[in-house]
């Protein structure tokens, strides 16, 4: 098995704890080496692109790309924004000569870019071979329907992230498949939810993300499966809020890809962190197959 | 003339054509390439090509019609045949092989003539002009 | 050797970005140039005359004329030439328009480069010969691809001019996309009302041999002279025989996809097209058919009261000859499904394409003109029309306009109100285009006296709710998101080229666009002729076109084929290769080569077998000429010494024009 640098990024350290926890948990399970990056900062986000020229947009993920670029071939980035962020580095340093030499004279060393930038579902794909995830999975999931939800920024802009059809992505279904579990035919797979707006304007989220989880609902899913933490944010901690806001009673639970790869290997919810989920994972939780351990 | 000078060897059906339909359309177009018009490109002797680098030309293009759409049915082919061998030859003569490339443009493809004259006038001017050519 | 150069203005076309007067003054430096001018516009009366007037009053004997592109007027000049009493083939015409003033801004680049061009041209006329045409026979007889409204028209016209004509048909019918629809825009005629006479006239024509169910196997030969191989598919039906009774579909139990009715609905294995079919016979499909598949059946050859049911029947090959060729070949439409997942890709049954749905208002369709959800067959109330599906959408590879779409989600809308009067239409549209004669007026009706609303904006993603399709997009007038609950969705999906298209260009050698749509000659002038002589457009194979403009364009090309077809004899180009005998070694590597077949041999006085060129086979590709080993098979026009000339003289730098000599010869510039 292969290596890789490890870019956990601001949600994976503090809100989706519980989304690193079980990428850690599933990766080691299949001796998948992590390498966390050494004194890694923020990706840019969604404010650094925007403000002082745009210029940390670029600055602050290049830096990142640059200290991956020390160690393995590839970097992970399981966040889908911080993914959508070193991979548009990425894709402006090749073109661009003069912001290599403007980011040189940052990081006063000639910047290294061409690290290869890889997402959780890519990194999954490469290196868990489907038939050994199914002999552990003994079908655990067999009764369990998902949504497979990708958000916008993982596929988006094709031409820079250049993974998956951005209109109709499938990359999550072998792994699931594998693991047992049914996936539902979900039109609002990679619509947006709302994203940074449930700051600034949430009425926004609350009719994005309702109309995610409604088709979800009517899809036949027991839970949406995620791979960006902001889409899970606005999914699961704030279903709640939309409930209230549109007088609905959703309740459907939103895991992370690696929570469900990890379900599947037989983990308990606590080792995932599915008990920290806003939204109660317990209808789910009992239709999964009690089966050997693993 | 300033800069490099290059020689495009053009069939008349197609490439030849389509360039003049980047023309209809206005599509800017760097100066370097002085066009010459040709029935197909079976008719051009690799001799030419090589005659033209002797008088001193730092590329030359050649362009005709896509594989199966050639006027002629087959000229393309022998074409095809014909350079890709001299390609592999011009190195051994001095000449870099990127000063030369065949491609194809249909009459429809003002926009890939455009694009194909700019790559390519691109790449010679990067390479300069040619010493030891014609001199 | 004395030469004439002239330089065209071109109004502002060329003079704006290329200071013809210097090009003049450097032309008059060169070698053998005994006279330079420059005009406004050469091809005009004027210019033309001013060319003629200059040959006779200086004695000259070539001419360089630095003008447009030689695919645009090299005729008209050589015309002009000819009745100044040179030869027409004396004349050099350097490009200096398209390939120059037009594509660069800075005028001391563009001149350099024109002066450089008119050098190239003195050292190649200088090198010119005269040449005189050859000519060859014409057949009269003229062949229609393509059986749709736009191959009727022209067939019929040529026909009717007294020239026999052959139209060729894949399907078993005539009719082509127009007999599938319902009614047609602005006036709402019943299409098939207006199409099926028509059809009925082809079958009747003394003039026409209608050829159905048959495909272009091979095309050899030129203008005048075509030789086309046409595989007559097998359809286990004797033609001749069958009455078109149907009793054999009706007693057929192998169930088959309805091509005809777009899918809606089912067939059999053994059917006719629909009931107004011409010619109306049954065809039979092996690969839906219970014998063909497992062995037993023989129901349609029992129950045919005309014995027309031949099993036996395989694929049969007709070659025959014709001056002119007309592709009528049509269009299909574009297939939406991979494309757009996020209208469901296919997975939902009612979203369908206009053309299922022009079926489904068809009285004669397989609903009976009752408009029915294909989903449970009910009747729809709430009705979404999507405009450009795979047209106007770059993100699919589809940036031009299917030309059709908006007038045609006009009429579906009225028809739909007409069908269903408490239904309600939406239309989401890009902008509405509606150029023609009545157009626009018609789409009005659409919306005022018919209350279809019409949304501009395009629609982001259908899904299913709730039994209804939720149709998401956005109003871009009013600026806000829009979500409209349909019952059935219709997709206006644009046209590409028949699938066969390509195949066929390149069989015809004609060229045809990324799309598959083939090539005209000329956008402007040239608007039904191909680049290769002989073969015309007609109709929806050159680009998107509605029925007025598929009529015009069939007549239009039937004209011409009627025109090249009055004459017995055409000239042909003398700019053909020939063998230099006295220094042929036979060793027939020409022969090897030549495409047409061009090259024989022939034994000289003594026994020698040397190569000769069949003028009037050769094409003047050149290629014998490069296969040669001792070079000695020129082609007229394009010698060795003429284009290594070019290749020198483009690449000199030019010595600083002498003064001296300018002055010696009559500088003429018109102003």
């Amino acid at each position: 098995m292969t290596d890789y640098s490890y870019f956990p990024g601001c949600s994976l350290a503090s809100s989706a704890m519980e989304y690193d926890a079980s990428f850690r948990l599933v990766s080691e399970v299949f001796g998948i080496g992590l390498d966390e990056l050494e004194d890694w900062t923020c990706c840019g986000a969604s404010p650094a692109p925007h403000h002082w020229g745009g210029e940390l947009g670029i600055l602050l993920p290049a830096r990142n790309l640059h200290i991956a670029g020390r160690s393995h071939p590839a970097v992970v980035a399981p966040c889908a924004g911080c993914y959508n962020r070193l991979k548009y580095a990425q894709y402006e340093l090749r073109r661009n000569q003069q912001l290599r030499e403007r980011v040189a004279q940052v990081l006063r060393e000639p910047v290294r870019y061409e690290t290869e930038v890889v997402n959780l579902i890519e990194m999954f794909n490469r290196e868990i071979d489907p038939a050994a995830l199914a002999a552990r999975a003994q079908g655990r999931l067999e009764e369990i329907s998902l949504a497979t939800y990708y958000g916008c920024v993982l596929t988006r802009p094709a031409e820079i992230v250049n993974f998956d059809d951005p209109n109709d992505p499938v990359m999550m279904e072998p792994l699931l498949r594998a693991a047992g579990a049914t996936i539902t035919h979900f039109p609002f797979k990679s619509e947006c939810c709302g994203s940074y707006m449930g700051l600034a304007k949430k009425e926004i989220v609350f009719r994005a993300s309702r109309q995610i989880i409604e088709t979800a609902l009517e899809s036949g899913a027991d839970a949406i499966v995620t791979v960006c933490p902001l889409c899970h944010q606005n999914l699961d901690l704030r279903q709640r809020q939309i409930n209230f806001a549109w007088d609905t009673d959703f309740e459907l639970p939103v895991l992370y890809f690696s929570q469900v790869i990890g379900l599947a290997l037989g983990a308990s919810p606590e080792e995932l962190g599915i008990d920290s989920h806003a939204v109660s994972a317990d209808k789910l939780l009992v239709k999964i197959k009690k089966t050997a351990n693993r | 003339m300033s800069g490099v000078k290059i020689i495009g060897l053009l069939c008349n059906w197609c490439s030849y054509a389509g360039a003049d339909m980047a023309g209809t359309a206005r599509m800017k177009q760097p100066a370097a390439l002085r066009v010459v018009r040709l029935p197909c490109t079976g008719r051009v002797n690799p001799l030419l090509v090589l005659k033209a680098f002797q008088e001193g030309a730092d590329g030359v293009l050649v362009s005709g019609c896509h594989p199966g759409d050639c006027h002629y049915n087959e000229g393309n082919y022998y074409a095809r045949r014909r350079l890709e061998l001299l390609a592999a030859m011009l190195p051994a003569l001095g000449i870099e092989p990127e000063r030369f490339r065949y491609t194809w443009v249909s009459a429809s493809e003002g926009a890939r003539w455009t694009e194909v004259v700019e790559e390519f006038t691109g790449r010679v001017e990067a390479l300069g002009p040619r010493d030891g050519g014609a001199a | 050797m004395r030469i004439g150069v002239f330089v065209c203005q071109c109004g502002t076309n060329i003079a704006a970005t290329v200071a013809t007067r210097r090009v003049v003054e450097a032309a008059l430096s060169m070698r053998d140039v005994f006279h330079g001018e420059s005009i406004q516009y050469t091809c005009s009366d004027p210019g033309q005359r001013a060319i003629i007037d200059a040959i006779q009053q200086k004695n000259l004997t070539r001419v360089v004329l630095a003008a447009c592109s030689p695919r645009m007027h090299e005729t008209t000049f050589r015309r002009a030439i000819a009745q100044a009493g040179m030869n027409p083939f004396m004349l050099e015409m350097v490009n200096i328009r398209e390939q120059c003033s037009w594509i660069h801004s800075d005028i001391d680049t563009a001149t350099e480069k024109a002066i450089d061009l008119v050098r190239k041209g003195v050292a190649r006329v200088r090198r010119q010969t005269p040449l005189h045409a050859g000519s060859v026979p014409v057949t009269r007889r003229a062949l229609v691809i393509g059986g749709g409204v736009a191959g009727i028209q022209a067939a019929l016209d040529i026909a009717d001019a007294g020239v026999p004509v052959t139209l060729v048909e894949k399907s078993p019918t005539l009719g082509g996309n127009m007999a599938r629809l319902d009614k047609t825009f602005p006036t709402l005629d019943c299409s098939s009302c207006i199409l099926t006479p028509r059809m009925v006239e082809v079958k009747q024509h003394e003039n026409i041999d209608l050829m159905v169910s048959s495909e272009i196997e091979n095309v050899r030969g030129y203008i005048g002279n075509f030789e086309v191989d046409i595989r007559r598919k097998a359809t286990c039906v004797i033609e001749e025989k069958c009455t078109g009774c149907m009793i054999c579909e009706q007693k057929c139990p192998s169930r088959a996809p309805d091509d005809f009715n777009a899918g809606v609905g089912e067939s059999k294995a053994i059917s006719v097209a629909f009931p107004q079919a011409v010619p109306l016979v049954a065809a039979l499909r092996k690969e839906y058919c219970r014998l063909f598949l497992k062995g037993r059946c023989s129901v349609c050859k029992k129950v045919c009261p005309a014995g027309a049911i031949d099993y036996e029947q395989e694929d049969r090959f007709v070659t025959e000859r014709f001056g002119a060729i007309v592709a009528a070949t049509g269009f299909e439409q574009f297939d939406w499904k991979k494309a757009y997942p996020s209208f469901g890709g296919g997975l939902y049954p009612d979203v369908i394409t206009s053309l299922e749905y022009e079926r489904m208002l068809s009285a004669s369709g397989p609903t009976g003109g009752h408009i029915r959800r294909p989903s449970d067959g009910a009747e729809p109330k709430h009705i979404v029309f999507i405009s450009c599906v795979g047209s106007r959408d770059e993100s699919v590879g589809r940036p031009a306009c299917c030309g059709v779409g908006c007038m045609y989600q006009a009429k579906q809308a009225i028809l739909t109100k007409e069908h269903i009067p408490d239904s309600q239409s939406y239309v989401f549209y890009l902008d509405v285009r509606a150029g023609g004669k009545g157009y626009e007026e018609f789409v009005r009706r659409a919306t005022r006296e018919f209350g279809t609303i019409y949304v501009r904006g395009r629609v982001g993603k259908v899904y299913p709710r709730n039994g209804k399709l939720i149709c998401m997009g956005t109003d871009t007038l009013a600026g806000h998101q829009v979500e409209v609950e349909a019952d059935l969705v219709v997709l206006a999906a644009g046209l590409n080229a028949a699938g066969a298209a390509a195949g066929l260009a390149r069989k015809l050698n004609i060229s045809y666009d990324m799309y598959g749509f083939f090539s005209e000659g000329h956008p402007k002038l040239k608007p039904v002729e191909t680049n290769t002589g002989g073969v015309f457009l007609a109709g929806a194979c050159q680009g998107p076109k509605d029925i007025p403009a598929s009529v015009a364009q069939a007549g239009a090309a039937a004209a011409k084929v009627v025109s090249l077809l009055s004459r017995a004899e055409l000239e042909t180009s003398p700019m053909v290769a020939e063998v230099n005998q006295m220094k042929c070694t036979g060793c027939f590597k020409c022969r090897e080569v030549c495409p047409y077949g061009a090259i024989e041999e022939q034994e000289l006085r003594g026994g020698r077998r040397v190569a000769h060129v069949i003028g009037s086979l050769c094409q003047g590709c050149g290629l014998c000429n490069v296969a040669c080993p001792p070079a000695v098979i020129p082609l007229k026009g394009y010698t060795d010494n003429q284009l290594i000339a070019e290749v020198v003289e483009v690449l000199r730098e030019p010595e600083p024009a002498s003064s001296a000599g300018a002055s010696a010869k009559a500088v003429e510039v018109a102003e």
